[in-house]
């Protein structure tokens, strides 16, 4: 009862402030029931119905009451059970306030429990098919399960035809291994999951007394196709405890409380637990999603913590754009304090960095510095995305995404080919291409591999395996959408709807893929798209073409005198006619086949279809990748600009809306759905120009904030109340410090002065490059890129050889400065200036100047060369 | 303090979450950040306790030394001689008598003949691979994956199982981990703190371990001076609370500092300080070298250590290119496992000298041998392994396997074995997907028999 009650406290979409102390005055009394109708099949089924209330005190006592208990029946959690069909109302009170529920009892009569609507539910639920137990490929001891149910046919036949029929016996229900082993009753490695008694218990029993029905045909009984999770999104406060209520929706209608055969789970437990039951306990200030899973579905409800401290508005400042409204808006409801604006040499570097992973130079601060005319961040930011290093930058960032990398020893293009890609994408970036079309070429690239470079993306992804068994599927998926399917290539996918059919299905898009590899010599890789059969039946039409008018022309030149002869010509002819006749129809008919694969777990042919199983029309003839390429870049979809939106907000402000950035689904919902809808809405109508929504975000005062904490806002890594200081990538960093010591560093196979930023291939032998974590582009995932802090980057920091000979160069920066007479601050200051982007402040400067007395001029410059090298300020965007 | 976090699930496949990877994934090598090598003593401990199967045996090794044969190399002319069979098969070497009696090897490996009583010969490995990449990481992992190496290699595996004891990183690959066409042997998902430290060659001229050493001419004062400059630079960490990879760069930057003033750490691999004539006794080539410092570095208790010897993918001219490199394996070998019995450290760590795959039993047209999956030699020693026996046997032609046959599987269970890791512990990937450390294999037993 008691966690029942605290729903009273707040009611959801509440302002924050009515959740206070003292609130309860300020609106009336009401009681809210949810659903407001409930139908049962029949007799004994149940539907628990949750109340919220507004304007009552917490310990206001709930009072539930059935207009006709002969019908419907409640017990005091709220629970309904139908006694006899017939129509009734519940009625729940408290304090003063009442509201009712409209309850239909069917005809429905009880049946033997279902496999795959309760049995399968409930033996995930009870975690023995998860991938640690009977789940996993091998089974455990003996006994094997499908991952989580995906395949209810083998396990009915693996639990009730292996072993003897000693898991399920219909003549001894509780001698069944099936009931005595989760029970504990004989010895279970996996120990105790159900108690005796329980409804689980019951369930199996009376399944196993029914002589243990199989899956029934999805005819006879069709799948859910919605989940629903009561009460939705809800603000807790920390020490709350509520229950979910879930709800599965058939398309005939129908709707059943499946509380009891779910599965629970919230993403961050730090924030909120939930139990097996669906109770959600709040503890501690924050968010997290909690998901229901029941039959291959998922929803998902957010609970929000506040802090429940106000956040002065004076403290938003000036909002500059939509973006900022968004954002704030959550800071606001969850009462994170905003840090302060950056100043105008941080805004300055750190604009470049993310935007062109340049720093900038000294006389470019300067003039940024002395610019006192309204506007001038703006002004910056669109010069910023001007520069010719805006090509160079984000060709390297497509070029992770989409794997531009020699694909092992058989990638016969070498690294020309690699770095044709390369440069393919540079110019369609500086061409100012949107990403759609970007994607559409690339999706769709035919052709060799030197007059169309974006083909390069199919010899790394689909390599040597046959296409629709390659890894084309999940890359397409993950780069293009933002969405992982890997997992249902060998299973459904466990957090997504996704099915085991849907990946071969999507699979089936690559299966005409044909990559012929020649010679470098002889030209490049060339991707053609048929099948082994069309390319035969094809190679055969064009033979008889040539028979037939080869015929003909003998028939012509017959001798007409040889009237025999003629007629055998004639017979000749006729024979080649129907040869010919009979490949153009075999061609014809391969033409209009829809493209397919196999699905390897029930063998069958399945037809490419998108992931939302949309229904497509096939051009005989086609490349199915056009239609795909449509689909993917179709306004329709919204994974498409979603996920591009949610990696350029990543990119700028150091965490996506929705984490991991590549990992886009219903059961990981954005941090601020508002701000995400909005984002994709300004990439598409900017016909997906990445630059438009780069200065939508650089512009906004979110993005300004400064990256220095404030009271209260320390903690937030996701809701952007600061700039996220993080570790400069790769390449970056390693142009940062050729910038700081003045000698650039030499790639191999590239001239001296290409920057790190401007290298075509991931292969390039760099120590740094490796250690600092850049892509190896094997695989879509953004998490080869690796931001991480470890103990070798630090020890190259301090001690690299090669560093301190570069401190030393004659060429270099600090031998250059220390050659210049003058002060020995200003020197300092103009290290400064390079490495971090300002001027040393006066109590910097009095804390280094003393250290460096009677060192040597030269000496005491690479000191402080290397402290600026070694700092997190250097190191860090911030 | 609130704590608002990164709570989204990186969950893929399973309700587990990185976080919860983190936490309980426990250490590492260098690579360690810094949450996990704060949490690294207990967790690894409890982890590893919690999850020992019943019945595992104790560790029989404290470190494992993998010598890897990267290219596959011919074991028709080294340890599988079939001096019955023709010519085109049997090549161009005589085989010579061992220590132990009946065994007899190639002519080019006089030495290991003499030290035969240290090593159970495995005559009978054998999977199905024959492509570098593949068969590389299959035999590195035990686990059958891409050509990318899906699974971690035995080595992150023990480096996350049994963590940063002392100041030495606990998995270490002399000179760097093996390649062909890109990196293998990797981490793979238990990610880049697992990694293994490349030591680099000793080989070679002046050669230090990367960065490990203060650069030449940085005096003491220096330091000092460099060290309170950057703490006069260095105030960004101040301002900003909270951000976990800036106390990483202080933390880390600490212990850098540390490593390279500890004496011990840099000792370790120090091969330097050994005599001119063990020096020499390993021969002064890439190998030997690498086989000593890999002494230096069980010695000074690192738990696995790769020494990568590639270069055996002899598809042409083969017998030119064994006449030099048989003699520098046999050389370095040799004097290893001598060094280690006369040391006692035979006794405690497990030599394993394996490539990825033999070689075809017929000599090509080029005078090479191709790519041969289906058997190969490899050779134990150590850690309680009786030396002196032959393990299984290949057909006349060296072509099959015909008795005991082992598998990648069987011979990483027996390195996890040895050890004391359960090979059917459950790691968790990032993406939540818990995975076996080996979905299938067996010790192979007779080894100790």
């Amino acid at each position: 009862m008691a966690g029942l009650l605290c729903l009273a406290a707040i009611l959801a979409g509440m302002p924050r402030t009515n959740g206070g102390d003292g609130a309860e005055g300020a609106c009336m009394a009401a009681v809210a029931v949810l659903p407001t109708a409930v139908s049962l099949q029949g007799v004994g089924e149940r539907h628990r119905v949750l109340v919220e209330a507004t304007g009552l005190p917490a310990t206001e006592a709930v009072r539930w009451a059935s207009s006709n208990p002969s019908v419907a029946r409640v017990d005091e959690r709220g629970v309904i059970e139908g006694v006899g069909a017939g129509r009734a109302r519940v009625w729940c009170s408290m304090g003063g306030a009442s509201n009712a529920v409209d309850v239909v009892v069917g005809e429905g009569r009880e049946e033997a429990p279902s496999f795959r609507r309760e049995v399968l539910p409930l033996l995930t639920r009870l975690g023995c098919n998860q991938g640690a137990c009977h789940g996993k490929m091998a089974g455990q001891n003996g006994f094997r399960l499908s991952l989580r149910g995906y395949a209810p046919e083998l396990d009915h036949r693996w639990i009730t035809e292996e072993l003897a029929g000693r898991r399920v016996d219909p003549s001894d229900p509780e001698g069944s291994l099936l009931i005595a082993k989760p029970l504990g009753r004989v010895p279970h490695e996996g120990l105790v999951r159900m108690e005796e008694g329980s409804r689980e218990h019951r369930v199996l029993r009376d399944w196993i007394a029914a002589r243990a029905p199989g899956p029934l045909p999805t005819g006879r009984e069709p799948d859910p196709s919605r989940l629903e999770v009561l009460p939705g999104d809800r603000t807790y406060r920390a020490g709350d405890a509520r229950p979910l209520v879930v709800r599965a929706h058939w398309p005939d209608g129908t709707a059943r409380d499946v509380t009891w055969l779910a599965q629970f789970f919230s993403n961050d437990e730090a924030v909120a637990r939930v139990t097996g039951e669906g109770v959600v306990t709040a503890l501690r200030e924050g968010e997290t999603t909690v998901r229901a899973h029941y039959h291959g579905l998922v929803a998902a409800v957010r609970v929000t913590v506040p802090t429940g401290r106000l956040v002065e508005p004076w403290r938003f400042g000036k909002r500059r754009s939509a973006i900022d409204d968004a954002v704030f808006a959550r800071l606001d409801a969850l009462g994170i304090p905003p840090s302060p604006l950056c100043d105008d040499a941080t805004f300055l570097r750190r604009a470049m960095l993310d935007a062109i992973g340049t720093l900038p130079n000294p006389e470019e601060v300067d003039a940024f510095l002395a610019d006192g005319a309204p506007g001038k961040r703006e002004r910056a930011v669109d010069a910023i995305l001007r520069r010719r290093e805006w090509a160079d930058y984000w060709a390297l960032q497509l070029a992770d995404l989409l794997q531009n990398r020699r694909e092992r020893d058989h990638d016969v293009r070498g690294v020309k080919g690699v770095r044709s890609f390369h440069a393919w994408l540079h110019g369609r970036l500086e061409a100012g291409a949107g990403w759609d079309q970007i994607a559409r070429e690339v999706l769709t690239a035919r052709g060799d591999s030197f007059q169309s470079p974006a083909v390069g993306y199919f010899v790394t992804v689909v390599g040597e395996k046959p296409p629709a068994e390659s890894e084309a599927p999940d890359s397409v998926a993950q780069a293009f959408l933002g969405t992982r399917i890997g997992c249902a290539r060998c299973h459904n996918h466990p957090l997504e709807r996704y099915t085991q059919d849907d990946f071969h299905r999507f699979a089936a898009f690559f299966s005409r893929i044909h990559l012929e590899r020649r010679e470098p010599t002889k030209g490049g890789t060339e991707l053609v798209t048929w099948s082994k059969e069309r390319h035969e039946a094809g190679r055969r039409l064009s033979e008889a073409a040539s028979k037939l008018a080869e015929a003909q022309s003998r028939l012509l030149a017959a001798d007409a005198g040889d009237a025999a002869g003629k007629e055998a010509r004639a017979r000749d002819l006729e024979e080649r006619r129907r040869e010919h006749a009979r490949w153009k129809r075999e061609v014809e008919g391969l033409d209009r086949r829809p493209p397919s694969t196999v699905q390897p777990r029930t063998r069958e042919t399945v037809e490419a279809r998108p992931l939302d199983r949309s229904a497509m029309t096939w051009r005989p003839g086609g490349d199915a990748r056009e239609e795909l390429a449509a689909w993917i870049t179709s306004t329709n979809n919204p994974l498409f600009a979603e996920s591009m939106a949610n990696r350029l907000w990543r990119h700028f402000m150091g965490a996506g809306l929705v984490e991991p950035v590549d990992d886009l689904r219903a059961s990981n919902p954005p941090s601020n759905p508002a701000l995400m809808a909005l984002l994709a809405r300004e990439l598409r109508a900017s016909g997906h120009d990445l630059r438009h929504v780069m200065r939508l975000v650089m512009t906004s005062r979110a993005y300004q904030l400064s990256s220095a904490t404030v009271k209260g806002n320390e903690s937030d890594r996701r809701f952007h109340s600061h700039y996220l200081a993080r570790r400069l990538p790769a390449e970056v960093l390693a142009d940062a410090v050729a910038v700081v010591t003045g000698v650039p560093e030499r790639f191999d196979g590239q001239p001296v002065g290409v920057r790190a930023i401007q290298l075509p291939e991931p292969q390039t032998g760099s120590y740094f490059l490796s250690l600092f974590g850049r892509s190896d582009r094997v695989t879509a995932c953004a998490c080869e890129r690796k931001g991480e802090v470890t103990l070798p980057q630090l020890l190259h920091l301090q001690n690299a050889g090669e560093t301190m000979r570069r401190l030393s160069d004659r060429e270099g920066l600090v031998h250059r400065l220390a050659r210049r007479k003058g002060d020995l601050g200003e020197a300092v200051s103009e290290l400064y200036r390079v490495a971090l982007g300002r001027r040393p402040t006066s109590s910097e400067l009095a804390a280094i100047l003393p250290t460096l007395e009677g060192v040597p001029r030269e000496e005491a410059l690479r000191d402080v060369a290397w402290a600026l090298l070694n700092s997190k300020e250097f190191n860090f965007n911030h | 303090m609130i704590d608002i976090t990164f709570g989204q699930p990186r969950g893929r496949c399973d309700g587990l979450r990185r976080r919860d990877f983190l936490r309980l994934g426990a250490v590492g090598p260098l690579g360690l950040s810094l949450a996990s090598m704060m949490a690294a003593e207990k967790a690894g401990a409890a982890s590893s306790s919690a999850s020992a199967s019943p019945g595992l045996r104790r560790a029989r090794a404290r470190s494992v030394l993998l010598v890897f044969l990267g290219g596959g190399l011919s074991h028709h002319d080294s340890f599988d001689p079939k001096p019955d069979a023709l010519q085109e098969v049997r090549g161009k070497y005589g085989t010579i008598p061992t220590t132990v009696p009946g065994l007899r090897v190639g002519e080019l490996l006089p030495r290991l003949a003499h030290r035969m009583q240290h090593f159970a010969l495995v005559r009978s490995g054998t999977h199905e691979n024959d492509h570098h990449e593949t068969a590389s990481n299959w035999v590195l992992s035990g686990r059958f994956g891409s050509p990318f190496g899906d699974h971690p290699s035995m080595g992150s595996v023990v480096a996350h199982e049994t963590g940063f004891g002392g100041r030495l990183p606990p998995y270490v690959s002399v000179p760097r981990n093996p390649s062909f066409t890109w990196e293998l042997g990797k981490s793979s998902w238990l990610g880049g703190r697992f990694e293994s430290f490349s030591a680099g060659n000793p080989n070679e001229k002046e050669w230090r371990v990367r960065d490990l050493n203060r650069p030449s001419g940085v005096t003491d004062d220096m330091l000092a001076r460099r060290r309170a400059l950057l703490s006069a630079v260095d105030r960004l960490g101040g301002r900003v609370r909270g951000n976990d990879q800036l106390d990483t760069h202080d933390e880390f930057g600490r212990k850098a500092a540390e490593l390279v003033l500890s004496p011990n750490a840099r000792d370790a691999f120090s091969v330097e300080r050994e005599p001119v004539a063990l020096r020499d006794a390993y021969g002064r080539t890439d190998f030997g070298q690498s086989c000593l410092l890999a002494r230096r570095l069980v010695e000074a208790g690192v738990r696995f250590v790769t020494v990568n010897y590639g270069g055996w993918d002899h598809h042409a001219k083969i017998f030119e290119s064994l006449d030099k490199k048989l003699p520098e394996l046999d050389m370095g070998l040799s004097a290893l496992v001598t060094d280690l019995s006369n040391r006692g450290l035979l006794d405690e760590t497990l030599l394993l000298v394996m490539g990825e795959f033999g070689r075809t039993p017929r000599i090509n047209k080029d005078a090479g041998r191709d790519h041969w999956g289906r058997a190969g030699s490899l050779l134990f020693a150590g850690a309680g392994v009786r030396g002196g026996q032959v393990i299984g046997a290949t057909d006349k032609e060296g072509a099959f396997v015909t008795e005991r046959p082992v598998r990648p599987a069987d011979v990483a269970w027996t390195v996890y074995e040895a050890l004391g890791i359960d090979p059917k512990k459950i790691l968790t990937t990032p993406e939540g997907r818990p995975v076996e450390i080996l979905d299938q294999g067996s010790a192979v037993h007779d080894l100790y028999g």
